[in-house]
């Protein structure tokens, strides 16, 4: 197996069209883990680490650009992370445990694109776009676009993730992010991050993406419509939750069920809604 | 039991080291992480093992074709059980070869082994083994594998019982007539899982054979050494006299490392290639070649009056060894031993079956058949009070056997402090209060359960060797493993409290079969109970040499000398008059006497099982037995949107005799407090058509620390009675014991939903909660 260690995202690319089987290497924290399980045997390995425009974090009017390598550590502990994109930074906080969220990366949960993981499901309803580097170019597309998957993306072989941007959302938009796991460290048995903002007791805005119930983040317009200009009644949540129950796609596993994972999505909805009002209020 | 309850006064320790929480002498080097163990070890010349699991839970092994393997550069040796002596291996049924011989019996079996020069080498050899198989018919179900039509798994199908490993039954009284005294009768089906030790150090051992000699030396990671030796030596057919076993440290057994792990093959191909070969499992080559807590299912009918006397018990267990019987009859005797529970109900019918099945061996775990029995009736104990509507500690206390009352089968209770934990843990928690049942996180319900908990401390054979230094320091040897639980740091305690030394004054040896004295196994709750007696009394026969000595040089009768504290014999009511140990020593090595010695022995007395009181089959004595008790109370929350049970607060009251080290001893009662609840709520090894699912630690869920409460109080209470050293009581298992049932208990508490099998997941408890809901009390079994 080769190895690199490039300083700038254009030889990281040059690197990685040397090899057929190249992968970007981040916080090795599932690559790694599944090169040592036999699962995979990348030909080469491009270290993102010595590339510094990969680390950096920057403000602008209408939201923040994170780079690939920011780790989830460093994500959970920014404050800029409010309103709208408290989602991502909720979601940063509470996965895995301390050991992974300081070896993880943005970058690599959205280079993974493992649909038992929170961090996609975050930034999906953070409206995040992101920007991929290609031979020659860049462009920014939303993040709901990479997934195409279980452990797929839409990145071309050659392409790699540079930077996320999470936009600060409407006035008044929260961001919550409420996971489920068998044991505080596992991998979410479902999970549920929205994006919400109210007008008084009515919801003006919604954006609701459950994870872990199919091979990528689950986002159904029609959901986030039926709760928009409700108040959000038990009622209201019971079918908008229903909507992504029936949408959903999950599978039995020894986190639970695919039935039991369904069942979930309409409680767990209304707690993660009741919860990011609370903190709408405040 | 009374046989050895020689009635006596317990000795009082001299000077102030027993009874200290002093830190464990190999916490720092833990910490640190400079702590050897077995897989830390490196020797020139060393290779490589690993073993190929059997794809199949059941096959015939038609032909084996190792020549690709063999021909991979730095392959140096490649064995199938045609290169090995036909002998096999098992503590109580020899039914087990070091690999698949003839067939395969379950998936994962090791089937064949390789060494070679690293390991990535000996994996790929590993896939380039071709094994023919002819796949067989298989079981997987404990009560499917007794029915006359099952696959035979040893025995040949069409016998009455192809799968029985062992069979028991104990009647007590009359119970067919008893149930119509009973004002109401519970009667459940209870199911408890296949927990995995999931100690932090997988199996490893490094094995070298000496090229004159033959000699073979293993360093390994075990509970034992000496059984260790003993089996090595058996399977492969060499004399113990060329088989020596040290002991480096040891991530945890938990009964896992009980008998052997991978000792005998790992010998085996040192044997074969000719050089050192050292075999650390993967974790998961070790969840599925070691084994596991045995499965249970638990069918349990009690019947108890209105106010509150338990009259009349049956039950039907069956455990689920896998398919090598392993310790799996032993651990059906205790299972069975235990059915009654820690209560004097005059009628009782036991039945239990210990049954092969096509999946991992189980073998001896924490608690040893106790839990799940516990788990049964504690948590239908509970259903009675709910019926008579009785508090469940009032039931408890009014049923519980007190000292000198009779176990089932008919040993004496010697020191029957149920009593006292249960009140103690009533006290503690302040359980009235809480049984209000106080409010909970919205969407959150709360409950409190309690189970009353008794366990066995002590079994088999210890001997020590105590002798003193030329400078008066004293050397202490046993063949004692510390795995972990801190039996180096009690055992020392133990001999400075009988000679009154401190800790700097004392070295306490390492087990090595070549030196150390022997010891039996770090299990069954026995080491520094049995180990601590033979301690003691090797050093009351040191005391007796070393008052010999001063009465000559203090010119004073034996009877009128007394031990004091840093290693002096001074005269009774005689501040000045004293001698030091090192002045004697010099006396006995040089003037008179000769050196300063002592080794002592023990066997733990077995219990015949008294059968004019109680009808008996299949388990005429029970090897181990010093009952010791405890009540253990557990809070919790449970989320009525998912079903998860959160425990707030935890409450374990344990008489433990003599706190030897009370830091230790709480140490031990919180680990197995939360050991207890990863088998109560999220632990369990899962099949699909006898594969594995889950032999991963991604896949298996123990708990971590932000699962575990903050606040797990250990109470210790010190009612010192019986032949442990000082009067102390075993505590290395008893604090797993209770703790799924009190959850389950606090779970039914909080919702009323009655969780019959265990680990109560939120999916399991949430179906639970809406049947209740839907359906009323009666469809609200988990
Ligand atoms: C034990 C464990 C528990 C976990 N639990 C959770 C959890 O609860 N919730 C959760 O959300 N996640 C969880 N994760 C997943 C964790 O978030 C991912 O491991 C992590 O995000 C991957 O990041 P990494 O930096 O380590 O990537 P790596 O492991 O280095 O790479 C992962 C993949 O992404 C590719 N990649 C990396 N960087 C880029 C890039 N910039 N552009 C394109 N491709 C790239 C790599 O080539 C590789 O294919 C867990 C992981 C582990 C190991």
């Amino acid at each position: 197996m080769r190895y690199a260690e490039p300083e700038t995202v254009e030889a990281a690319l040059s690197a990685l069209s040397t090899h057929e089987d190249a992968r970007c290497l981040a916080g090795g924290a599932s690559l790694v883990a599944m090169m040592n399980a036999g699962r995979i045997g990348p030909g080469m390995l491009v270290s993102l680490h010595r590339i510094p425009e990969l680390s950096t974090i920057t403000e602008t009017g209408d939201g923040l650009w994170l780079g690939a390598m920011c780790t989830h550590r460093t994500v959970a502990a920014d404050a800029r992370l409010r309103g709208a994109m408290a989602a991502v930074r909720e979601a940063a906080a509470w996965l895995a445990h301390p050991a992974i969220r300081n070896m993880a990366t943005l970058g690599g949960s959205v280079g993974l694109a493992d649909p038992h993981t929170e961090i996609p499901v975050a930034l999906v309803a953070a409206s995040a776009r992101v920007e991929v580097a290609g031979p020659g170019s860049r462009r920014v597309v939303p993040v709901e676009s990479l997934f195409v998957d279980s452990y797929r993306t839409s990145l071309q072989r050659g392409e790699l993730v540079t930077r996320v941007f999470l936009p600060r959302g409407e006035d008044g938009a929260v961001g919550h992010h409420l996971r489920f796991s068998r044991v505080a460290a596992d991998y979410p048995t479902v999970s549920i991050s929205l994006v919400l903002a109210m007008d008084g007791d009515r919801c003006r805005q919604v954006r609701v993406v459950v994870g872990s119930c199919g091979p990528v983040p689950l986002h159904v317009d029609a959901a986030d419509q039926r709760l928009v200009g409700t108040r959000l009644e038990a009622e209201d949540v019971a079918e908008a939750g229903g909507l992504l129950a029936r949408a959903a796609a999950p599978i039995d596993d020894v986190r639970g069920s695919a039935e039991y994972r369904r069942m979930l999505i309409p409680r767990l909805l209304g707690r993660a809604l009741s919860q990011a009002r609370e903190r709408a209020h405040v | 039991m009374s046989s050895h309850a020689k009635p006596g006064p317990i000795p009082e320790p001299v000077g102030e080291v027993l009874g200290q929480s002093v830190p464990k002498p190999d916490a720092r080097e833990k910490v640190t992480g400079r702590a050897v163990y077995t897989d830390d070890l490196r020797v020139p010349g060393m290779l490589h093992g690993a073993l190929l699991g059997s794809p199949h839970p059941h096959a015939r092994i038609l032909s084996y074709d190792t020549s690709r393997a063999r021909a991979l550069p730095g392959v140096r040796a490649v064995l199938t059980a045609e290169d090995l002596p036909p002998n096999d291996i098992g503590a109580v049924i020899k039914d087990q070869p070091l690999l698949a011989r003839g067939k395969v019996r379950y998936a994962g079996e090791p089937v064949a082994a390789v060494a070679a020069v690293d390991l990535p080498t000996a994996r790929r050899a590993l896939e380039l083994i071709d094994i023919r198989y002819e796949v067989l018919p298989a079981v997987f179900d404990a009560e499917e594998a007794l029915r006359p039509d099952a696959p035979g798994i040893h025995a040949p199908r069409g016998t009455a019982h192809p799968n029985a490993a062992s069979y028991i039954r104990l009647v007590e009284g009359e119970p067919d007539p008893a149930w119509a005294q009973c004002d109401v009768i519970i009667e459940d089906v209870y199911e408890t899982p296949a927990q995995q030790h999931i100690y932090l150090e997988p199996c490893s051992t490094l094995a070298e054979v000496d090229p004159d000699s033959g000699k073979i030396t293993l360093h390994t990671s075990t509970q034992t050494a000496f059984r260790v030796q003993a089996i090595t030596a058996e399977a492969l057919g060499v004399p113990m006299s060329r088989v020596r076993v040290l002991v480096p440290r040891v991530g945890g057994a938990f009964g896992g490392k009980v008998e052997s792990t991978n000792q005998p093959i790992t010998a085996a191909l040192a044997l074969a290639a000719g050089a050192p070969v050292r075999l650390t499992f993967s974790r998961t080559d070790d969840i599925r070649m070691m084994r596991s807590r045995h499965a249970a299912r638990i069918h349990m009918r009690t019947g108890a009056t209105r106010d509150g006397r338990i009259l009349a018990r049956q039950v039907r267990i069956h455990f689920d060894t896998g398919a090598y019987a392993d310790d799996g009859p032993f651990v059906a005797n205790i299972g069975s031993y235990f059915a009654r529970g820690p209560y004097r109900i005059p009628h009782v019918d036991v039945e239990c079956w210990c049954v092969y099945t096509n999946k991992l061996r189980a073998g001896a775990f924490r608690g040893f058949g106790n839990p799940q029995i516990h788990f049964a009736s504690e948590v239908q104990v509970d259903r009675v009070a709910e019926a008579i509507g009785m508090d469940p500690i009032e039931l408890r206390l009014r049923n519980a056997l007190e000292t000198g009352e009779k176990w089932l089968g008919g040993a004496p209770v010697e020191s029957g402090t149920l009593r006292a934990c249960l009140e103690r843990a009533r006290e503690v928690s302040d359980w009235h209060r809480r049984r209000e049942r106080p409010p909970a996180a919205p969407g959150k319900r709360r409950g409190i359960g309690v189970a009353a908990v008794s366990h066995v401390s002590g079994l088999l054979g210890s001997s020590a060797t105590v002798r003193l230094n030329e400078d008066g320091t004293v050397t202490v040897n046993t063949g004692a493993v510390d795995t972990g639980q801190g039996s180096d740091v009690a055992l020392a305690q133990v001999a400075a409290g009988a000679l009154g030394l401190s800790l700097e004054q004392l070295n306490f040896s390492r087990p090595d079969t070549d030196t150390s004295p022997y010891d039996w196994c770090s299990g069954g709750t026995r080491t520094t109970f049995t180990v601590g007696r033979v301690i003691t009394q090797a050093c009351e026969q040191v005391r007796e040499q070393l008052f010999e000595h001063a009465s000559a040089i203090l010119q004073r009768p034996v009877r009128q000398l007394e031990l004091r504290p840093g290693g002096f014999v001074g005269v009774r009511g005689e501040p000045g008059a004293s001698v030091s140990f090192g002045a004697i020593a010099g006396r006995a090595l040089y003037v008179e006497g000769g050196p300063i010695i002592a080794s002592a022995r023990y066997l733990f007395p077995a219990w015949q099982l008294d059968t004019r009181r109680t009808q008996v089959e299949g388990l005429p004595f029970m090897g181990n037995g010093f009952f010791v008790f405890a009540a253990q109370v557990a809070e919790v929350e449970v989320d009525e949107l998912t079903g998860h049970v959160e425990v707030l607060e935890a409450w374990s009251v344990h008489d433990v005799g003599r706190a030897i080290n009370p830091a230790a001893t709480e140490g031990q009662v919180q680990g197995g407090f939360v050991q207890g609840l990863g088998y109560a709520l999220t632990e369990e090894l899962v099949w699909k058509d006898g594969h594995l699912v889950n032999p991963t630690m991604g896949g298996y869920k123990v708990p971590g620390v932000l699962d575990v409460p903050a606040a797990i109080h250990a109470v210790l209470l010190e009612h010192p009675f019986g032949p442990g050293p000082f009067g102390a009581k075993g505590i290395g298992e008893v604090g797993l014991v209770g703790v799924a049932p009190a959850i389950c208990n606090a779970i039914r508490h909080a919702t009323g939903a009655n969780v019959r099998r265990i680990p109560a997941t939120g999916e399991r408890v949430l179906r639970a909660l809406m049947a209740r809901e839907e359906g009323g009390a009666k469809a609200s079994d988990a």
